[in-house]
């Protein structure tokens, strides 16, 4: 009987041996979740709540990457100030870059804003193109693939069953973007400007205007000479409406919004960045109503 | 009437040909329009997937090469000629001292480091800091690394700074303070250890950060170690990390090396270090550092054991201003003392605050002052006040750093 016993507990812990996924976002975390289903453990190295770019390398995000079997990142640029350093730390072969187990996103998205010059002078501007891609639901399906077809080759056995989840996903997200789209199309004012170029792929996918940034450069905090500026720019233009995340400070979007009679809306940059964006779907949910109302 | 119906019928049919031989006739002509212009398309298309690079080129494959300058404007209550025949009573006798960072009162071009990474193929990594001096040339570390080794397991080869402790494998430009604590400058001098050797690290397979690593290297540091005549020098330490919530994070790591000094005999340093990390924001956290090293330094007749410690607490407000202040102490020094009879020689200690300005990450402005009571200069212990302004620049690829 006993042996029986351990046997079956042997076999169930070979069924359910699961491949241990890093993403280093949340909202590919989600997506991972969604096309491993139990068959993956996934862990999220970033904190949604803070600037992707600025992810404090914790030593304990080590003991996470040292048994990781894949790593899935961002690219473009977004992970350079905090991960090269602890993959080279993590002492894990499967998820050095160019091995099976590292996958980068940003090779399979359309990137938007590519520079036709690069210089630090220009800020903290990324030579492959705008990286926050995420905010396009439309990139969840191009996640979703790349996903799958990583997770096949990574553990061939389970192909099947990651297929399965795969079309699953994507019948359910091809219906959901449609909704998505009519509710989308019912908004009316279409001119913003943001803290940060986090939200471009959205603005463009839904034909909205930016008409510029909080921050004069790329991760340079905000002077007042640019503010005034973007003052000027937004009541020539009547923009009513500023973008900002979770992570900036928050006192120059409400000075600018004082002068310009405008509406601060803090949008997520990422799942679960804040408390009603806690699901893939609610993420999306959240950006669209906080842009929209 | 019938013949006037066929003629019209007659005329009107012409007609009709006519338009229908014009309408294809344009129709060809729309047609050769259209695939002239996709013949052009697809022969621009060719020409650019066609590859016209130089046929050696290898500019792809060019290193991440990164140029560090550290240079500081400094005011001091003691003359230059006074201050560099300075000691520390029981570590460093006068004129013993190396000063290689901000000596001078006025102005100083500490370095310019020229640092270069590269993956050099799928099993290796290398890294190397070219550092120069106003007028000395040295290979700071030039190391490689593994990157695909089983068992989480990473070699290290090459001239490299130690894993022991915090501080020590950490580049000067990335210090919370720009002068090394007093207890690294007593007991190993400014380079601190670093050496020719190797290194085996290993991570548990652990949900808690755990780490382990040992090193053999050339022993080369004459303060603590320094015996010629074979490599002499064994480090091992264990690191741990916890995080406890999302934002605090404590690393904690014990530490030692055993090596042979001038005399031939053994060298003991203990270390013990712990740094509490608070994140309050984004841009903005707290962080305590600190640690402790103690030293058993067997001579011919006697052994000296001595300790000293550093604890730094430094405030980042947000991703341009922060402010730390840190405290420096000799805790024990026992040692033969005899040269300095009817000097003080108690007390060893400093105290040091800094404001930084970063106006972007990759260049640093700091202003720091430091009441430094550890130095007798000119055979007085004297108290030495100096406030310091000091630059630091890293432009081009430099990557980012440890935690």
């Amino acid at each position: 009987m006993r042996k029986i016993i351990l046997l079956t507990c042997l076999l169930s812990s070979l069924a359910f041996a699961s491949l241990n996924v890093n993403t280093t976002y949340s909202t590919m975390g989600a997506v991972a979740e969604k096309i491993g289903g139990d068959l993956v453990n996934v862990t999220v190295l970033g904190s949604p709540k803070y600037d992707p770019h600025f992810i404090v390398p914790k030593p304990s995000l080590l003991a996470k990457l040292r048994r990781a079997d894949l790593l899935i990142i961002n690219g473009g640029g977004l992970e350079l100030g905090w991960l090269p350093p602890l993959i080279r730390s993590a002492n894990n072969a499967k998820i050095q870059n160019g091995a099976k187990g590292f996958l980068d996103m940003s090779h399979f998205v359309h990137m938007i804003d590519v520079p036709s010059s690069v210089s630090r002078g220009f800020g903290d501007v990324h030579a492959q193109g705008n990286p926050h891609y995420s905010s396009d639901p439309y990139v969840i399906p191009v996640m979703a693939k790349a996903i799958e077809k990583k997770l096949a080759e990574l553990d061939p056995e389970n192909s099947v069953v990651y297929k399965g989840n795969l079309d699953k996903f994507l019948t359910e997200w091809s219906s959901y973007l449609k909704t998505f789209d009519a509710k989308m199309a019912t908004c009316k004012d279409k001119k913003v400007v943001q803290y940060h170029e986090l939200f471009n792929y959205f603005l463009k996918r839904y034909d909205y205007k930016s008409f510029g940034n909080v921050e004069p450069l790329p991760g340079i905090s905000p002077s007042s000479k640019h503010t005034i500026e973007l003052i000027n720019t937004m009541k020539k233009n009547g923009v009513k409406k500023i973008l900002q995340d979770v992570y900036h400070e928050k006192k120059t979007a409400k000075f600018i919004a004082e002068k310009t009679d405008a509406k601060v809306s803090v949008i997520p940059h990422d799942t679960k960045a804040v408390k009603d964006a806690d699901t893939l779907k609610n993420f999306y949910n959240t950006i669209a109503q906080r842009i929209c109302q | 009437m019938k013949k006037y119906l066929y003629l019209s019928l007659l005329t009107f049919s012409s007609l009709i040909a006519d338009t229908e031989l014009d309408e294809i006739k344009q129709q060809l002509k729309e047609q050769q329009e259209a695939t002239q212009q996709l013949e052009t398309k697809l022969s621009n298309l060719e020409q650019k997937s066609t590859n016209r690079s130089a046929s050696f080129s290898q500019n792809a494959y060019l290193p991440d090469m990164a140029l560090i300058l550290n240079m500081s404007a400094l005011s001091r209550d003691v003359k230059n000629s006074d201050y560099e025949n300075f000691a520390i009573p029981g570590f460093i006798d006068a004129g013993d001292g190396n000063l290689p960072f901000n000596k001078n009162r006025g102005f100083n071009l500490n370095y310019a480091e020229f640092a270069i990474h590269s993956v050099v193929d799928p099993y290796f990594e290398a890294f190397a800091n070219f550092h120069l001096h106003p007028d000395e040339f040295e290979i700071g570390e030039a190391y490689v690394q593994t990157t695909s080794l089983p068992y989480s397991l990473r070699v290290r080869a090459g001239k490299f700074k130690s894993h022991f402790g915090r501080i020590n494998s950490q580049h000067q430009h990335s210090w919370n303070f720009d002068s090394q604590p007093i207890i690294y400058k007593s007991l190993f001098g400014p380079d601190a250890i670093s050496d020719p050797g190797i290194q085996l690290q290993w991570i548990a397979p652990t949900d808690t950060y755990i780490m382990a690593g040992v090193e053999a290297l050339q022993g080369t540091n004459g303060r603590s170690f320094g015996d010629i005549e074979s490599n002499n020098l064994y480090v091992g330490y264990v690191k741990s990390s916890v995080d406890i919530g999302d934002d605090l994070s404590i690393l904690g790591g014990v530490s030692l090396a055993h090596g042979e000094n001038t005399t031939s005999n053994p060298t003991d340093v203990y270390g013990v270090d712990l740094t509490l990390r608070e994140q309050l924001g984004s841009y903005s956290s707290l962080v305590w550092q600190s640690e402790y090293l103690y030293r058993n330094k067997e001579l011919d007749s006697t052994t000296d054991k001595q300790a000293g410690l550093y604890s730094e607490l430094v405030y980042q407000y947000n991703n341009n201003y922060s402010g730390g202040v840190r405290y420096d102490l000799i805790t024990k020094n026992d040692t033969d003392l005899s040269a300095y009879n009817g000097v003080d020689s108690d007390n060893l200690d400093r105290y040091t605050a800094m404001i930084e300005y970063k106006p972007f990450p990759m260049s640093r402005l700091r202003l720091s002052y430091a009441y430094d009571r550890t130095k007798i200069i000119a055979g007085e212990r004297t108290d030495i006040n100096e406030v310091m302004l000091s630059l630091n620049i890293a432009a081009g690829a430099h990557g980012a750093h440890n935690y």
